[in-house]
């Protein structure tokens, strides 16, 4: 049986994902500790099914979703749309997502993502957070959890 | 040459894109596929000289993409660039016939590796 991920594995996969994507020439790291103010306003999750059943979400400042979106796409932040947000959203929860799963036991699925625009971290019911990373990144809040479900098959809430 | 890149997401497409260009394989004609069965349509039609496929897409994952078109006797050189790397997809993904298997996040390091002996 496969050990539950921890933080320090969201702090890996995280530092992997900045360094190639976010934060290339290595400036503007994400800081592993919270921002002053913790925003959900844009929420990015896939699902997990099989051996091991959950989520794993990622959430961030409406401000971050659009630097996120700039420095993914390549473009200037005024020039992000809500769809390059919802793209890029998406893509990192799956990035994240895709390595999280790695971590778990087999055979699992993946979903495809769903994102949130609507300033709430979304409600996913029958879950325990597993482990999160709370981080900063250009003095904005990005939050990763994985929460594991605590539901049967048939939706019962486990004993 | 002639390269379809298949991914669901715009941004990654664009990465993909861009890190070819970072690894040094510019110059070569791109082609888009936003969905798994686009790719196979795409890698029909087009006739691409590889294909750079994302493994979790809707309506057709990539190695179903990568089956059907071995089932269709399309001999295209593909490879995955995927989230997800578990032995059982590798194996999956080799079983299937795919050249290589690259690892979301990568870097123009991780493509010129796996891509040099195809392109270089």
């Amino acid at each position: 049986m496969t050990a539950n991920p921890t933080e320090d594995d969201l702090r890996v996969i995280a530092e992997q994902v900045w360094s190639s994507y976010l934060d290339t020439d290595g400036a503007s790291p994400l800081l592993p500790f919270p921002a002053q103010q913790r925003r959900d306003d844009v929420s990015a999750s896939v699902s997990v099914t099989g051996a091991w059943r959950g989520h794993v979400v990622v959430s961030c400042s409406d401000t971050a979703s659009r630097n996120a979106a700039a420095a993914l796409l390549g473009i200037e932040h005024d020039d992000v749309t809500d769809d390059d947000v919802t793209d890029a959203l998406g893509e990192l929860a799956n990035i994240i997502g895709g390595n999280v799963k790695s971590l778990l036991p087999e055979p699992c699925a993946l979903s495809l993502p769903h994102v949130l625009m609507e300033k709430t971290a979304g409600r996913y019911p029958s879950v325990t957070e597993v482990c999160s990373l709370n981080g900063t990144w250009l003095d904005e809040s990005v939050t990763v959890s994985v929460l594991e479900s605590t539901a049967d098959f048939a939706g019962v809430s486990a004993p | 040459m002639k390269i379809l890149i298949a991914d669901d997401s715009r941004v990654m497409r664009q990465i993909v894109t861009r890190t070819l260009r970072q690894a040094g394989f510019d110059g070569h004609d791109l082609v888009e596929a936003a969905d798994g069965q686009e790719a196979f349509d795409k890698t029909v039609s087009e006739k691409p000289d590889l294909v750079l496929s994302d493994w979790n897409m809707p309506h057709m994952t990539g190695v179903e993409v990568l089956r059907q078109l071995r089932a269709n006797g399309v001999q295209v050189p593909f490879g995955f660039v995927t989230s997800e790397s578990t032995p059982e997809m590798k194996q999956a993904a080799e079983d299937a016939g795919a050249l290589f298997l690259v690892t979301k996040p990568f870097t123009a390091d991780t493509f010129r590796d796996a891509l040099d002996p195809i392109l270089g």
